[in-house]
C-alpha cells in the first residue's frame, strides 16, 4: 500500500483513505471501497464538517485484525456486488477466522455492512 | 415440379430408390384411398396413413424420404428392399416421429368431420391436396372472399385468418384482433426446461443475494457455537450488545442462543426471541437457573409448556419482561404467579388472554410487586384497576398503556388508582386512554403524585392546553410538605390540543432536570416561545445533564441546537416538535 499522494480540496473518488485501529495499525484502502459501508460513508462524507472526511483519516476503535478482515470485507463487496449473478464469486466465509468472528460481528453491525 | 421436358436434375439417394420401386404419389394415394375404406373405424390410424400417404407427393425428397422409407419397412419382411431400407432406418424413425407427430396433432384438429375434407382434398388433385394437409383443410383458398363471423363484412382470406371461436366461419382481421388473439403471434417455441437441479441452484443463488458481513459471521459463530474456545475470549465482548445485533439481524436461533446461557447468570436480556421454539425456551430455563431478571422481546412462541416449565425451573425469578406473550393462557399465568411469590417486576406487553382473573391471581400471590406493566391487554378494565389499587404505595413503576380498547378505562377509576399508588410512583405511563381528562391531571396527579420523574402521557386527545398548562404551573405548590421534583422524562406527544401555554408552563416547572421531551404531533408553536429564554436554559442544561451522566458527541449536538435555535423556526407544527424531539432524544442519546 503505497503513501497517498497529496489530497487536494477536491476529493476524486479515486483517492485513498486511511483507517487507524485502537491498537495503531494503519490500513489504507480506495475511497471506493470505504465507501460500501453506510456509516464510514457518512464519516467520510465532504459535505460534512467531520475532521475525519477532511483529513481522509478515520479513527476505528477496533483492533487490528478485525478492522483488517472489516476492510477486506468491503473491498470484497465492492467488487463483486456488482458482478453478474452467473460469475462465479468466490465465498468469504472460509477467509474469516472464527476467533474474530464475535468481534467482527458487532464491527459489522455498527457500520452496518 | 411439373415435369414438362423430361430432363431430371441430380437426385438423392432416396428419390433414386423411390423411382426404382416405383412409388409414385399417384399410387401412394389410391392406396391411402383403399386402406381408409378398409379401416374405416380406425380414426387415428386412418389419417394418419392417410396423411403419410398423401405426404409422400408433396414436399418432394422429404415427404418422400419419411413416406416411402415407412412403406418399405411396413413391408420389409414382405419385399426385397431390406439393404437399402436398413441403411435409411435411422431416418426413417425420425421422419416416422416427425410424421406420427404431425399426423397426431393433424388428427386431433380434426376429428371425423374433416375426414370428408381429406378425402375430397385428395380427390381433386393428389399432389395439391397433400400441401394443405398440415394447413387448416377447412380454410377457405388465400385469396377468396368471405365473410366475417361476426360482424359479417367481406374480407380476404389470408394466411392469418383466423377461425372463429365458437367454430363455424372465420373472422376478418379486425374482429380475430378484437377478440384477442394475435394473428401475428408466432407459436410460442417450447422451451427446454432447466434441468431441476440447476433450477434449483440458480434460485438459491438468486435468493442469497450479496451475503452481508454480519451475516456471515453469524452463521460462523453457529458453526462453532459448540466448540466456545474457538471462539475466542468472549468475555472481552460486551455480550448485551452482541445480542443486539443478533436481534437486529433477527439471527438468534436455539443453536447460537447459549452463547448468552450461563450458571451464573442472574440477568439475561434477548432482544428478539422469535426464532426459538418451546423447547428453546425450555433449555434457556434450565441452563440459566439462577436468573432473577429474564427480558424477552418478540416472545410470541412461548406457550403455555414453556411457562410450565418455568414454574420450577427459574426459581429465583423477581423480575420478568416480555415482549409479545400472547399464546399464554389465563391457566398458564396463574400457575406462573402461584409458583412465584417473590416477583417484584412483572412487565408484560400485548397479551389479548391476561384478564381479570390473572389479575387477582397475581395479587394474591405475589404481594411484592414493585414495578407492573400491562400495556397492549385486551382485556384491560376497569375492575383490574381496582385489583391494582391493593399494591398500594409498593408500586414504583405502571404502565397501563395502549388497552385493548381505548376507552376501557374511566377517568374516576384511574384517578381513584392514583390516590392508592401514586405517591411511590416513579414512572407513569397512561397513553392512549383516551377517556382521560384534564381532571385526571388535577385530581390524580397533583394531589397525589410525589416522586414522578418519567411521565408518559401520549395520545390523550382530551387534555387541553390551558388545563396542562395550569397543571404544571401549580403542581409544585400543590403538595406542600412533599412537592413533586422536577420531570426528567416527560412524553406528551400526539395531543393535539397542547401548544404555546402548555409547553411554557411545563418548561417552567422541569427546566432543570428534563432530559427527554416529545412534544411530537402538538399544536402549532410560535417563534417566540421557541426562542424564549426557558427554552434556551431547557438546552443548556440538558446539555450539561447529558454530559454529566454520559458521554456523548456532544459537538454535534450543540450545533443542532443552536441551529434550531438561531434559525427562523417555521410555524409547521411538525417541523418543530420533530426539532425538540431530535433534541432531546439527541440528548438522551448522550
Amino acid at each position: 500500500m503505497e503513501e497517498p499522494q497529496g489530497e487536494k480540496s477536491s476529493q476524486p473518488q479515486d483517492d485513498w483513505v486511511r483507517f487507524i485501529s485502537s491498537d495503531g495499525y494503519s490500513f489504507l484502502v480506495k475511497r471506493k471501497v470505504a465507501l460500501a459501508s453506510p456509516t464510514l460513508r457518512g464519516m467520510l462524507d465532504v459535505s460534512s464538517n467531520f475532521a475525519e472526511a477532511a483529513m481522509n483519516t478515520c479513527r476505528l476503535e477496533e483492533r487490528g485484525i478485525v478492522v483488517e478482515k472489516l476492510l477486506e470485507y468491503l473491498a470484497y463487496k465492492s467488487t463483486f456486488e456488482s458482478a453478474p449473478k452467473k460469475e462465479d464469486i468466490p465465498d468469504f466465509m472460509e477467509r474469516i477466522a472464527p476467533e474474530i468472528a464475535l468481534e467482527l460481528l458487532m464491527a459489522a453491525d455498527y457500520y452496518d455492512s | 415440379m411439373s415435369r414438362r421436358n423430361n430432363v431430371r436434375g441430380p437426385t438423392s439417394a432416396l428419390t433414386e430408390f423411390l423411382k426404382e420401386s416405383g412409388i409414385t404419389p399417384t399410387t401412394i394415394a389410391r392406396r391411402a384411398r383403399t386402406r381408409q375404406v378398409e379401416q374405416p373405424a380406425q380414426l387415428e390410424a386412418g389419417p394418419s396413413n392417410a396423411q403419410q400417404n398423401g405426404d409422400q407427393p408433396e414436399s418432394g425428397p422429404r415427404g418422400t424420404n419419411g413416406n416411402a422409407e415407412e412403406y418399405a419397412s411396413d413391408h420389409l419382411d414382405e419385399t426385397d428392399e431390406e439393404q437399402p431400407a436398413q441403411k435409411k432406418r435411422k431416418m426413417t424413425k425420425t421422419a416416422e416421429a416427425k410424421e406420427k407427430a404431425k399426423a397426431k396433432a393433424n388428427a386431433k384438429k380434426k376429428k371425423g368431420d374433416d375426414e370428408d375434407f381429406e378425402d375430397s382434398d385428395e380427390d381433386e388433385d393428389a399432389y395439391t391436396a397433400l400441401s394443405k394437409m398440415w394447413k387448416d383443410n377447412s380454410k377457405p383458398p388465400v385469396g377468396s372472399f368471405e365473410n366475417c363471423a361476426r360482424c359479417n363484412k367481406q374480407f380476404t382470406v389470408t394466411k392469418y385468418t383466423m377461425a372463429a371461436n365458437p367454430p363455424p366461419g372465420f373472422l376478418c382481421h379486425l374482429c380475430a384482433k378484437a377478440s384477442g388473439a394475435d394473428p401475428f403471434k408466432k407459436p410460442a417455441a417450447p422451451r427446454k426446461r432447466k434441468a431441476a437441479t440447476e433450477k434449483r441452484n440458480v434460485v438459491h443463488f438468486e435468493e442469497r443475494r450479496f451475503p452481508s458481513l454480519a451475516s456471515l459471521c453469524i452463521k460462523i459463530i453457529s458453526h462453532y457455537i459448540d466448540d466456545v474456545e474457538a471462539l475466542g475470549d468472549i468475555g472481552s465482548i460486551n455480550l448485551d450488545e452482541l445480542a443486539k445485533s443478533l436481534a437486529r439481524n433477527r439471527s438468534l436461533t436455539p443453536q447460537n442462543a447459549p452463547l448468552f446461557y450461563n450458571v451464573e447468570n442472574t440477568n439475561l436480556t434477548l432482544y428478539d426471541v422469535t426464532h426459538l421454539t418451546p423447547p428453546a425456551f425450555n433449555t434457556l430455563a434450565a441452563l440459566n437457573p439462577n436468573l432473577t431478571s429474564l427480558r424477552l422481546d418478540f416472545c410470541g412462541r412461548i406457550d403455555d409448556t414453556v411457562m410450565d416449565s418455568w414454574t420450577t425451573s427459574l426459581p429465583h425469578l423477581k423480575r420478568i419482561e416480555l415482549l409479545g406473550p400472547f399464546l399464554i393462557r389465563i391457566a398458564a399465568w396463574k400457575k406462573f404467579f402461584e409458583t412465584h411469590p417473590n416477583l417484584e417486576g412483572f412487565l408484560i406487553t400485548q397479551s389479548p388472554r391476561f384478564d381479570l382473573e390473572c389479575t387477582k391471581a397475581m395479587v394474591d400471590n405475589c404481594k411484592n410487586i414493585k414495578e407492573l406493566r400491562l400495556n397492549e391487554i385486551g382485556k384491560m378494565d376497569d375492575a383490574i384497576l381496582n385489583e391494582i389499587k391493593q399494591y398500594g404505595e409498593q408500586l414504583t413503576y405502571l404502565e397501563i398503556a395502549y388497552p385493548g380498547v381505548p376507552e376501557a378505562l374511566s377517568d374516576d377509576v384511574v384517578v381513584d388508582l392514583m390516590s392508592a399508588v401514586g405517591a411511590s410512583l416513579k414512572h407513569l405511563n397512561l397513553s392512549n386512554n383516551v377517556n382521560l381528562t384534564d381532571g385526571f391531571l388535577f385530581q390524580g396527579l397533583k394531589p397525589h403524585a410525589r416522586q414522578l420523574s418519567t411521565l408518559v402521557l401520549a395520545n390523550l386527545p382530551e387534555l387541553t392546553d390551558a388545563g396542562v398548562a395550569e397543571f404544571f404551573d401549580t403542581w409544585k405548590a400543590a403538595v406542600q410538605d412533599h412537592p413533586n421534583r422536577a420531570l426528567v422524562n416527560l412524553d406528551l406527544s400526539r395531543n393535539h390540543e397542547l401548544s404555546d401555554k402548555a409547553l411554557i408552563s411545563l418548561l417552567k416547572h422541569s427546566k432543570k432536570s428534563l432530559t427527554n421531551l416529545n412534544i411530537n404531533g402538538w399544536k402549532t408553536t410560535s417563534q417566540e416561545v421557541l426562542k424564549e429564554r426557558s427554552m434556551i436554559g431547557l438546552s443548556r442544561n440538558s446539555w450539561r445533564n447529558a454530559i454529566r451522566s454520559k458521554k456523548s458527541r456532544c459537538g454535534d449536538v450543540n450545533g443542532s441546537v443552536s441551529n434550531a435555535l438561531a434559525s427562523a423556526a417555521s410555524p409547521l407544527l411538525v417541523s418543530r416538535s420533530m426539532w425538540l424531539h431530535k433534541i432531546s432524544s439527541a440528548f438522551s442519546l448522550g
